[in-house]
Protein backbone atom coordinates (compact mmCIF):
# COMPACT_ATOMS: atom_id res chain seq x y z
CA UNK A 1 0.00 0.00 0.00
CA UNK A 2 1.78 3.17 -1.22
CA UNK A 3 0.46 5.79 -0.01
CA UNK A 4 2.63 8.98 0.34
CA UNK A 5 3.82 9.95 3.66
CA UNK A 6 3.62 13.89 2.76
CA UNK A 7 -0.46 13.79 1.73
CA UNK A 8 -1.40 12.14 5.21
CA UNK A 9 0.70 14.60 6.83
CA UNK A 10 -1.40 17.46 4.65
CA UNK A 11 -4.51 16.16 5.50
CA UNK A 12 -3.62 15.59 9.25
CA UNK A 13 -2.30 19.83 8.85
CA UNK A 14 -6.33 20.02 7.10
CA UNK A 15 -8.28 18.35 9.35
CA UNK A 16 -6.46 20.47 12.25
CA UNK A 17 -7.20 24.13 10.23
CA UNK A 18 -10.51 22.44 9.75
CA UNK A 19 -10.87 21.78 13.74
CA UNK A 20 -9.22 24.62 14.47
CA UNK A 21 -11.67 27.03 12.68
CA UNK A 22 -14.49 25.19 14.60
CA UNK A 23 -13.21 25.97 18.00
CA UNK A 24 -12.90 29.64 17.20
CA UNK A 25 -15.82 30.45 15.14
CA UNK A 26 -18.18 28.61 16.76
CA UNK A 27 -19.85 29.64 20.07
CA UNK A 28 -21.75 26.58 20.98
CA UNK A 29 -19.67 24.72 23.31
CA UNK A 30 -20.75 20.93 22.26
CA UNK A 31 -19.64 22.25 18.39
CA UNK A 32 -16.63 23.52 19.77
CA UNK A 33 -15.73 20.24 21.72
CA UNK A 34 -16.31 18.00 18.74
CA UNK A 35 -13.91 20.51 16.56
CA UNK A 36 -11.25 19.78 19.18
CA UNK A 37 -11.84 16.42 18.85
CA UNK A 38 -11.22 16.20 15.35
CA UNK A 39 -7.78 18.28 16.01
CA UNK A 40 -6.79 15.49 18.58
CA UNK A 41 -7.46 12.83 15.65
CA UNK A 42 -6.09 14.83 13.05
CA UNK A 43 -2.47 14.56 15.53
CA UNK A 44 -3.39 10.78 15.90
CA UNK A 45 -3.40 10.47 12.23
CA UNK A 46 -0.05 11.81 11.54
CA UNK A 47 1.53 9.75 14.52
CA UNK A 48 0.07 7.00 12.91
CA UNK A 49 1.57 7.48 9.17
CA UNK A 50 5.07 8.36 10.86
CA UNK A 51 4.91 5.36 12.32
CA UNK A 52 3.94 3.72 9.37
CA UNK A 53 6.74 5.34 7.31
CA UNK A 54 9.61 5.04 10.11
CA UNK A 55 8.74 1.24 10.89
CA UNK A 56 8.70 2.52 14.94
CA UNK A 57 5.94 1.29 16.57
CA UNK A 58 6.23 3.86 18.99
CA UNK A 59 4.22 6.57 17.16
CA UNK A 60 0.85 3.89 17.59
CA UNK A 61 2.02 4.01 20.86
CA UNK A 62 1.51 7.63 21.24
CA UNK A 63 -1.66 7.29 18.98
CA UNK A 64 -3.03 5.01 21.81
CA UNK A 65 -2.40 7.57 24.81
CA UNK A 66 -4.09 9.94 22.26
CA UNK A 67 -7.23 8.09 22.04
CA UNK A 68 -6.90 7.47 25.95
CA UNK A 69 -6.34 10.96 26.73
CA UNK A 70 -9.41 11.73 24.48
CA UNK A 71 -11.28 9.58 26.18
CA UNK A 72 -10.59 10.63 29.41
CA UNK A 73 -11.36 14.55 28.33
CA UNK A 74 -14.58 14.09 27.22
CA UNK A 75 -15.84 12.84 30.10
CA UNK A 76 -14.61 15.27 32.24
CA UNK A 77 -15.51 18.09 29.62
CA UNK A 78 -18.74 17.03 29.05
CA UNK A 79 -18.98 16.96 32.62
CA UNK A 80 -17.91 20.27 33.11
CA UNK A 81 -20.30 21.52 30.40
CA UNK A 82 -23.34 20.02 31.88
CA UNK A 83 -22.77 21.37 35.17
CA UNK A 84 -22.32 24.62 33.84
CA UNK A 85 -24.84 24.85 30.85
CA UNK A 86 -27.97 22.77 32.89
CA UNK A 87 -29.27 25.81 34.43
CA UNK A 88 -29.11 28.32 31.11
CA UNK A 89 -31.40 29.01 28.78
CA UNK A 90 -28.54 29.43 26.05
CA UNK A 91 -25.71 26.89 24.81
CA UNK A 92 -23.49 29.83 24.75
CA UNK A 93 -19.92 30.01 25.51
CA UNK A 94 -20.06 33.74 26.38
CA UNK A 95 -22.01 32.46 29.43
CA UNK A 96 -19.29 31.38 31.24
CA UNK A 97 -16.60 34.14 30.37
CA UNK A 98 -16.51 35.38 33.02
CA UNK A 99 -15.42 32.30 34.54
CA UNK A 100 -17.90 32.56 37.49
CA UNK A 101 -20.62 30.51 39.06
CA UNK B 1 -3.38 6.38 -3.89
CA UNK B 2 -7.35 6.29 -5.06
CA UNK B 3 -8.40 5.07 -1.87
CA UNK B 4 -6.42 7.67 0.05
CA UNK B 5 -7.98 10.16 -2.26
CA UNK B 6 -11.67 8.59 -1.66
CA UNK B 7 -10.89 8.40 1.84
CA UNK B 8 -8.88 11.98 2.44
CA UNK B 9 -12.19 13.68 0.43
CA UNK B 10 -14.35 11.88 3.11
CA UNK B 11 -12.70 12.55 6.24
CA UNK B 12 -12.89 16.60 4.78
CA UNK B 13 -16.79 16.33 4.18
CA UNK B 14 -17.09 14.98 7.50
CA UNK B 15 -14.88 18.08 8.93
CA UNK B 16 -15.99 20.89 6.88
CA UNK B 17 -19.59 19.71 8.41
CA UNK B 18 -18.62 19.61 11.65
CA UNK B 19 -18.20 23.05 11.74
CA UNK B 20 -21.18 24.10 9.15
CA UNK B 21 -23.84 22.12 10.62
CA UNK B 22 -26.19 24.03 12.19
CA UNK B 23 -27.31 21.64 14.99
CA UNK B 24 -25.39 19.97 17.13
CA UNK B 25 -26.57 15.92 16.39
CA UNK B 26 -25.48 17.17 12.87
CA UNK B 27 -22.20 17.94 13.76
CA UNK B 28 -21.77 15.09 15.96
CA UNK B 29 -23.19 12.27 12.72
CA UNK B 30 -20.58 13.87 10.72
CA UNK B 31 -17.70 13.82 13.15
CA UNK B 32 -18.38 9.95 13.41
CA UNK B 33 -18.17 9.84 9.23
CA UNK B 34 -14.91 11.74 10.34
CA UNK B 35 -13.80 9.41 12.83
CA UNK B 36 -14.23 6.29 10.71
CA UNK B 37 -12.89 7.57 7.56
CA UNK B 38 -9.91 7.99 9.53
CA UNK B 39 -10.01 4.39 10.96
CA UNK B 40 -10.07 3.14 7.90
CA UNK B 41 -6.94 5.13 7.22
CA UNK B 42 -5.22 3.26 10.14
CA UNK B 43 -5.98 0.21 8.61
CA UNK B 44 -4.22 1.58 5.39
CA UNK B 45 -1.36 2.32 7.49
CA UNK B 46 -1.30 -1.17 8.87
CA UNK B 47 -2.39 0.09 12.12
CA UNK B 48 -4.75 -2.43 12.43
CA UNK B 49 -5.21 -2.16 16.46
CA UNK B 50 -5.65 1.66 16.61
CA UNK B 51 -8.61 1.30 14.00
CA UNK B 52 -10.36 -1.28 16.16
CA UNK B 53 -9.34 1.28 18.77
CA UNK B 54 -10.36 4.06 17.12
CA UNK B 55 -14.00 2.42 16.20
CA UNK B 56 -14.71 1.18 18.85
CA UNK B 57 -13.77 4.55 21.60
CA UNK B 58 -14.08 7.17 19.62
CA UNK B 59 -17.41 5.87 17.51
CA UNK B 60 -18.64 4.12 19.96
CA UNK B 61 -17.89 5.42 23.40
CA UNK B 62 -16.93 8.89 22.81
CA UNK B 63 -19.91 10.12 20.46
CA UNK B 64 -22.63 7.73 22.30
CA UNK B 65 -21.34 10.04 25.39
CA UNK B 66 -21.65 12.96 23.09
CA UNK B 67 -24.92 12.43 22.03
CA UNK B 68 -26.53 11.76 25.30
CA UNK B 69 -25.20 15.32 26.31
CA UNK B 70 -26.72 17.14 23.18
CA UNK B 71 -29.62 15.32 23.91
CA UNK B 72 -29.51 16.26 27.34
CA UNK B 73 -28.91 19.69 26.90
CA UNK B 74 -30.91 20.78 23.39
CA UNK B 75 -34.18 18.62 23.80
CA UNK B 76 -37.36 20.96 23.47
CA UNK B 77 -34.75 24.35 23.04
CA UNK B 78 -34.73 26.01 19.86
CA UNK B 79 -30.56 27.23 19.63
CA UNK B 80 -30.06 29.81 17.31
CA UNK B 81 -26.28 30.88 17.21
CA UNK B 82 -26.30 33.53 19.20
CA UNK B 83 -24.18 36.92 17.45
CA UNK B 84 -20.90 37.61 18.02
CA UNK B 85 -20.09 39.96 21.13
CA UNK B 86 -16.74 40.90 20.09
CA UNK B 87 -17.15 42.54 16.44
CA UNK B 88 -15.14 40.58 13.89
CA UNK B 89 -13.98 38.01 15.98
CA UNK B 90 -15.06 35.42 13.56
CA UNK B 91 -14.02 36.33 10.66
CA UNK B 92 -10.70 37.72 11.66
CA UNK B 93 -10.40 33.91 14.02
CA UNK B 94 -11.46 32.30 11.11
CA UNK B 95 -9.03 33.84 8.45
CA UNK B 96 -6.07 33.48 10.75
CA UNK B 97 -6.64 29.85 11.64
CA UNK B 98 -7.31 28.67 8.27
CA UNK B 99 -3.82 30.81 6.81
CA UNK B 100 -2.38 28.85 9.94
CA UNK B 101 -3.63 25.52 9.08
CA UNK B 102 -3.35 25.76 5.64
CA UNK B 103 0.68 26.76 6.10
CA UNK B 104 0.86 23.48 8.54
CA UNK B 105 -0.72 21.49 5.70
CA UNK B 106 0.83 22.96 2.68
CA UNK B 107 4.09 22.77 4.22
CA UNK B 108 3.37 18.79 5.40
CA UNK B 109 2.76 18.24 1.95
CA UNK B 110 6.14 19.93 0.25
CA UNK B 111 8.47 19.03 3.21
CA UNK B 112 10.57 16.37 2.01
CA UNK B 113 10.11 13.11 3.67
CA UNK B 114 12.01 9.79 4.16
CA UNK B 115 10.93 6.25 3.62
CA UNK B 116 13.14 3.82 5.16
CA UNK B 117 13.05 1.20 2.65
CA UNK B 118 12.87 -2.00 4.32
CA UNK B 119 9.96 -4.74 5.06
CA UNK B 120 7.85 -4.05 7.83
CA UNK B 121 8.60 -5.80 10.81
CA UNK B 122 6.55 -8.83 11.65
CA UNK B 123 3.20 -7.90 13.52
CA UNK B 124 3.38 -4.48 13.01
CA UNK B 125 0.45 -2.66 14.04
CA UNK B 126 -2.23 -5.92 14.88
CA UNK B 127 -2.91 -6.74 18.31
CA UNK B 128 -0.21 -8.57 19.14
CA UNK B 129 2.37 -6.23 17.95
CA UNK B 130 0.45 -3.28 20.36
CA UNK B 131 0.42 -5.91 23.38
CA UNK B 132 4.87 -6.74 22.80
CA UNK B 133 4.78 -3.11 23.50
CA UNK B 134 2.35 -1.80 25.81
CA UNK B 135 3.57 -4.58 28.07
CA UNK B 136 6.84 -4.83 27.33
CA UNK B 137 9.00 -1.51 26.87
CA UNK B 138 6.44 1.42 26.77
CA UNK B 139 4.15 -0.61 29.97
CA UNK B 140 4.60 3.03 31.51
CA UNK B 141 2.40 4.69 28.93
CA UNK B 142 -0.64 2.03 29.79
CA UNK B 143 -0.24 2.84 33.31
CA UNK B 144 0.01 6.02 32.67
CA UNK B 145 -3.26 6.16 30.49
CA UNK B 146 -4.82 3.49 33.12
CA UNK B 147 -4.33 6.08 36.12
CA UNK B 148 -5.56 9.18 33.50
CA UNK B 149 -8.69 7.67 32.97
CA UNK B 150 -9.23 6.35 36.97
CA UNK B 151 -8.48 10.42 37.70
CA UNK B 152 -11.17 11.32 35.07
CA UNK B 153 -13.74 9.14 36.41
CA UNK B 154 -13.04 10.81 39.63
CA UNK B 155 -12.78 13.96 38.40
CA UNK B 156 -17.22 13.40 36.53
CA UNK B 157 -18.20 12.55 40.15
CA UNK B 158 -16.54 14.97 41.65
CA UNK B 159 -17.90 17.85 39.01
CA UNK B 160 -21.34 16.54 38.94
CA UNK B 161 -21.59 15.90 42.77
CA UNK B 162 -24.96 15.69 44.42
CA UNK B 163 -25.62 19.17 46.81
CA UNK B 164 -26.44 16.76 49.56
CA UNK B 165 -24.97 18.91 52.66
CA UNK B 166 -26.89 21.94 51.46
CA UNK B 167 -30.09 20.57 50.70
CA UNK B 168 -30.19 18.52 54.23
CA UNK B 169 -29.28 21.32 56.59
CA UNK B 170 -32.79 23.37 56.29
CA UNK B 171 -34.74 20.01 56.41
CA UNK B 172 -32.80 19.01 60.05
CA UNK B 173 -33.61 22.44 60.78
CA UNK B 174 -37.25 21.82 59.88
CA UNK B 175 -37.88 18.96 61.99
CA UNK B 176 -36.27 20.52 65.46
Amino acid sequence: MMIPLNWVVGLGGALFAIGAVGVLVRKNPLIMFMAAEMMWNAAALVFVAYARSFHQMSGQVMAFIIIGTAAAEVGIGLAIIVAAFHHRHRLDIDEVSQLRG
Amino acid sequence: MTAFIILAIVALVGGIGVVVAPEPVHSALFLIVSIISLALFYILLSAEFLAAAQVIIYAGAIMVLFLFVVTLLTAGKEDREPPESLVGQRVTAGILALLAGGGLAVLGVVYPSRRIPLGLPAQFGNLRGMGNVLWGPDFLYLAAVAMMLLTGAVGVLVVNRPHRLAEANPRVEEQK
